[in-house]
Formats: structure tokens, sequence, C-alpha cells
């Protein structure tokens, strides 16, 4: 009796949670966003293995890194923020209001990654002093932005 | 709750005849005697100690942060305080002070007209500071411009409208040890004199106990976001288990070891670390590994 109770009320969470999901109109604009987001940072790993000593300096592999994350800089737009995307209105958002108070400002922030990150593509592919400077310049663009825009996680 | 215990420890205090005590104690007029203040670093402990992260107009970019018009706002249990003008204005800033009034200020907690000020201008820490230090800050401000912006009143209620009732909390948690005592490396001592005395690490990353003190058994343990939602992490090797390098380059660039990127408030704290020169990042790192683990 216990176990068909149990068993009930964990089909009808599967269901609800299905429904939900398929209710969530933000649920790929989100996703979008982290992915590019996600990919960004992965390049600048790269990038700072190399910063750190952690990994041999190359040129190539720093120019690589450097040019998709300008690639996805370029991306970046208010498509994959849609209003009403926001930390608790939409599933795992941690955008906060603020970009829809102030898009021409959320704008200008992505304007900056893009001149930083062209900057970073040069300088990548001089050596490792240049390879930091630029890495530098480009953390300095995406912490404006989550400093502004990104609910910090608990 | 929480105010209940505050007003009933501030009453029995009180009527232990503490209030005398409890009267704004300024520095002795020597203390900044026979100190010359250097401009340049004047400007490293301006950063270093987050003068502007909080005196400067909300949102301010570039040179803008040097315009310390005040204005933003700092949500507390105790209601919200409004930073004020600390620009060189004459009228609505600090112009006339001298580096005595500055320094009473932020290591006392003491106005020039013998008021005490809230501890939302952290001098819990500021209270560590260097003589040198602030005369050396007060050199670099004298340089920064003046802004006619007239400072807004503080949104708090009664009891904490009075500034006397101040005193009594600055008695009780106001004094200059260390949170980390003992003897440490040359490098982890200059990290805790950034850490504790002029980055103000603690406001932040420590815990709170009923009376908005810091809770130094739980030091950098991590605490609620006094802005309402979400965590200020903990940073106690318990929890932070970053190498030094990791630690440096998060404080220099604010990207974390997995490259995400620093945001919120630590985002100001970030760009300020990395104006120092980088033994500086590297004694912070070298004082958060000495930090004992805490939950
Ligand atoms: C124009 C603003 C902006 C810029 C520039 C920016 N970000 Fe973000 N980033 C955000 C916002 C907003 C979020 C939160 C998105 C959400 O949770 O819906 C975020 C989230 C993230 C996340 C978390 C993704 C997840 O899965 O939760 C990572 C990692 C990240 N950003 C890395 C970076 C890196 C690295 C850079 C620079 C190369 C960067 N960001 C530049 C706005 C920005
Ligand atoms: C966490 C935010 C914060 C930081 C950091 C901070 N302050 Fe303040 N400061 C305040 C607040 C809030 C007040 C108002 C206190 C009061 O009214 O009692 C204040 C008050 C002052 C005053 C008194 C102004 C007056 O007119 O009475 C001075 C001077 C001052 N701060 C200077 C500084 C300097 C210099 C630094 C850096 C060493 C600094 N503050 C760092 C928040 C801050
Ligand atoms: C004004 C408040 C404030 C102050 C002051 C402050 N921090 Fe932070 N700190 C934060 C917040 C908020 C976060 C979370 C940032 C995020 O999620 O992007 C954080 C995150 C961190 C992290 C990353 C922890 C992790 O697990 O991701 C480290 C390390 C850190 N702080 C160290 C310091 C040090 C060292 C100081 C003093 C030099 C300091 N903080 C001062 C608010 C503060």
């Amino acid at each position: 009796m216990r176990h068909t109770i149990l068993l009930a009320a964990a089909l009808s969470a599967l269901a609800f949670g299905a429904v939900a999901q398929a209710e969530d109109p933000f649920a790929d604009a989100v996703e979008m966003r982290h992915g590019l987001m996600l990919q960004m940072a992965t390049d600048m790993g790269k990038l700072g293995s190399m910063a750190k000593g952690e990994a041999v300096y190359d040129a190539a592999i720093a120019s690589r890194s450097a040019e998709n994350v300008a690639a996805i800089a370029s991306v970046l737009s208010m498509d994959q923020f849609p209003a009403g995307s926001e930390y608790k209105a939409a599933a795992d958002s941690f955008a906060l209001p603020a970009i829809w108070a102030t898009p021409d400002d959320f704008m200008a922030k992505i304007t900056d990654l893009n001149t930083a990150a062209a900057a970073l593509k040069v300088a990548s592919a001089t050596d490792v002093e240049g390879l930091k400077a630029g890495m530098g310049q480009v953390g300095a663009a995406c912490s404006a932005c989550h400093k502004a825009y990104r609910q910090p996680e608990d | 709750m929480r105010i209940l215990r505050w007003l009933v420890a501030v009453g029995v205090i009180g009527a232990g005849g503490l209030w005398v005590l409890a009267r704004p104690a300024p520095l002795a007029a020597s203390a900044v005697e026979g100190l010359s203040g250097d401009i340049t670093r004047g400007e490293a402990v301006f950063w270093a100690a987050g003068c502007a992260s909080c005196h400067m107009a909300e949102k301010a970019e570039g040179d803008a942060e040097l315009v310390l018009k005040g204005g933003q706002r700092f949500a507390s249990e105790f209601g919200t305080f409004l930073a004020p003008n600390i620009s060189q204005d004459a009228e609505h800033g600090i112009g006339t002070w001298s580096a005595l009034d500055l320094a009473n200020a932020i290591t006392r907690g003491v106005s020039p007209e013998g008021e005490h000020l809230y501890p939302a201008l952290p001098y819990a820490s500021y209270a560590k500071m260097q003589m040198q230090d602030v005369v050396d800050l007060y050199a670099f401000m004298q340089t920064l411009p003046a802004d006619p912006t007239p400072s807004q009143p503080h949104e708090i209620g009664f009891p904490f409208s009075q500034r006397a009732a101040v005193g009594v909390w600055k008695l009780m948690f106001v004094n200059t040890d260390w949170a980390l005592p003992g003897n440490l490396t040359p490098t982890a001592d200059r990290g805790r004199y950034i850490a504790e005395a002029l980055a103000h690490c603690g406001e932040c990353h420590t815990p709170r106990n009923a009376l908005g003190a810091l809770d130094t058994a739980r030091w950098l343990a991590g605490a609620p976001n006094p802005s309402g939602d979400g965590k200020i992490p903990n940073i106690t090797p318990a929890k932070l288990t970053w190498s030094a390098a990791d630690i440096v380059q998060y404080l220099t660039t604010g990207f974390t070891p997995e490259y995400d990127s620093v945001g919120g408030h630590m985002a100001h704290v970030v760009e300020n670390m990395a104006r120092l020169p980088e033994s500086d990042r590297q004694a912070v790192a070298e004082y958060l590994k000495a930090v004992p683990a805490a939950e």
C-alpha cells in the first residue's frame, strides 16, 4: 500500500516535471546562453593553463582558443536573453532583471568583450606575456558584465 | 527577535554604567605627528582598502570611480545605509578634513564633530591599519576631484538611528587583534595585513552574530548575502581547495580554476586587488591557505 502511494506520487511528480518543462518558454534560450558561456570558459581555460605555466605555450593553440572566444562574443546578443528569462522566473537562470532595465549598457558590455577578444587574438599569438595581458583584458570584460547582470550562485 | 536581543544587550550594558566608557574615543592629537604622506603609496592603500567600491556612484567605471560622491545603498539587518560624499568638496565632502580627522573616521569610527560613525564603514577592520598608511591614503585622496552632491540620510529606524548606541557595539567588537593570530611567514603576514586590515575580506565572508558583529570563530566560513539572495562563499581551506596559483589568478583576472568569471561584489574586490603588485596577491593567497578550515 505504502509503495503504491509512493509510486503514484513519483509518477505524478514525473508527469508534472514533464509538463513544466514543456511549458518553460525560456528553456532553450537559457540552455543556449549557458552553452555559449561555458564554451568561452573552456577556451579561456586552455589559454589560462599556458599563462599559469601548466601547459607549454603554443602560439597555434593559443590563437585558436582566442579566435573561438572572439567568435562566440560576436554571437552574443539580446537573442539569447529574451525578456522574462530572469533569475527566479526562468529555471536555471542567473540573469538579473537589470539586463532588461538597461539593455543599452548590457549591449555595451558585449561590445567591450568583442574589443577585448579581438585584442586577445593578436596578443595571444605573440608570446606568454602578451597572452597574460590579453587574458587580463578579457577577464575584466567578463567580470564587468557578471558584476552588473549575473546573480552570484549560492 | 535579533533586534530584541540587541536591545536587551544595549540596555543591560547601559545600566551597567558603560555608557560613559562608550563615548567616542578619538586618537591622540599626536597620532599622525611627524608622518608625511606619499601619494603613490597612498593610491595602493586606497585600492587595497576598497574605498571607491563603496563611495563612488553606483556602477561608476573608469575615471568616474575616483569621484567619491557617495549615494550607494548598503542593506543590513538594521536598515539601509547610504554612503556619504567623501570627495574633496569643502561643503559636501571632506575637503576641509585634516589627516587626523580621516584617521579618526576610518580607524576609530569617530567624526570630526566627535560623533560615532556606523560600522557600515568598516572601521572594525581599518582599526588595524598602520598610521603611515592612513597618512599616505590622505595624501592620495587630496589629489581626487571635488563633487558637490549632498550626502543622503541613512534609512534606519530607532534605536539604530541613535549614534550613541554604536558606542557600546564598538566597545564589544572593535579591537586590533588579528582574526588569525600568531606568527606567520613574512609573506602570509603581509597577506594578513591586506586581508584583515585593508581589504576587509571578513566583512563579507565571515558570518555575523545576533548583534551584527563578525563571528571570528568562523572566520571566512561564508555568510548570507546581506543584499538578499544567495550566499557569500566559504573561503577557508574547508571549501576553497584552490591552489595558491589559482587564488592569485582569481584575484588578478577574476577567472576561477574552471574559468568561470567573478561576479557580484567580489568583482569590485578583484578589480582592486588587480591594481596591487603581484607579490601582494601572492601574500593574500598564502594567508588564505593559513586560515583554519571552518565549515
Ligand atoms: C554581456 C554580459 C556577459 C559577458 C560579457 C560575459 N558573460 Fe558570462 N554570463 C552572463 C550572464 C547574464 C550569465 C548568467 C546566465 C544565466 O544563468 O542565464 C552568465 C553566465 C556565465 C557562466 C555560467 C554558465 C552556466 O552554465 O551557468 C559562465 C561559465 C560564464 N558566464 C563565463 C563567461 C566568460 C568566461 C566570459 C568572458 C570570456 C563571460 N562569461 C562574459 C553575462 C555575460
Ligand atoms: C563597505 C562600504 C564602505 C567602505 C569599503 C568604505 N566606506 Fe567610508 N563610509 C561608508 C558608510 C556607509 C559611511 C557612513 C557612516 C556613518 O554615517 O556613520 C561611511 C563614512 C565615511 C566617512 C565619514 C564621512 C562623513 O562625512 O562623516 C569617511 C571619511 C569615509 N567613510 C572614508 C572612507 C575611506 C577613506 C575608505 C577606504 C579606506 C572607506 N570610507 C571605505 C561605507 C564604506
Ligand atoms: C563586498 C563583499 C566581499 C568582499 C569585501 C570580499 N569578497 Fe570574496 N566574494 C564575495 C562574493 C559575493 C563572492 C561570490 C562571487 C561570485 O559568485 O562570482 C566572493 C567570492 C570569493 C572567492 C571565490 C570562492 C569560490 O569558491 O568561488 C574568493 C577566493 C574570494 N571571494 C576571496 C576574497 C578575498 C581574499 C577577499 C579580500 C581580499 C574578499 N574575497 C573580499 C564577496 C566579497
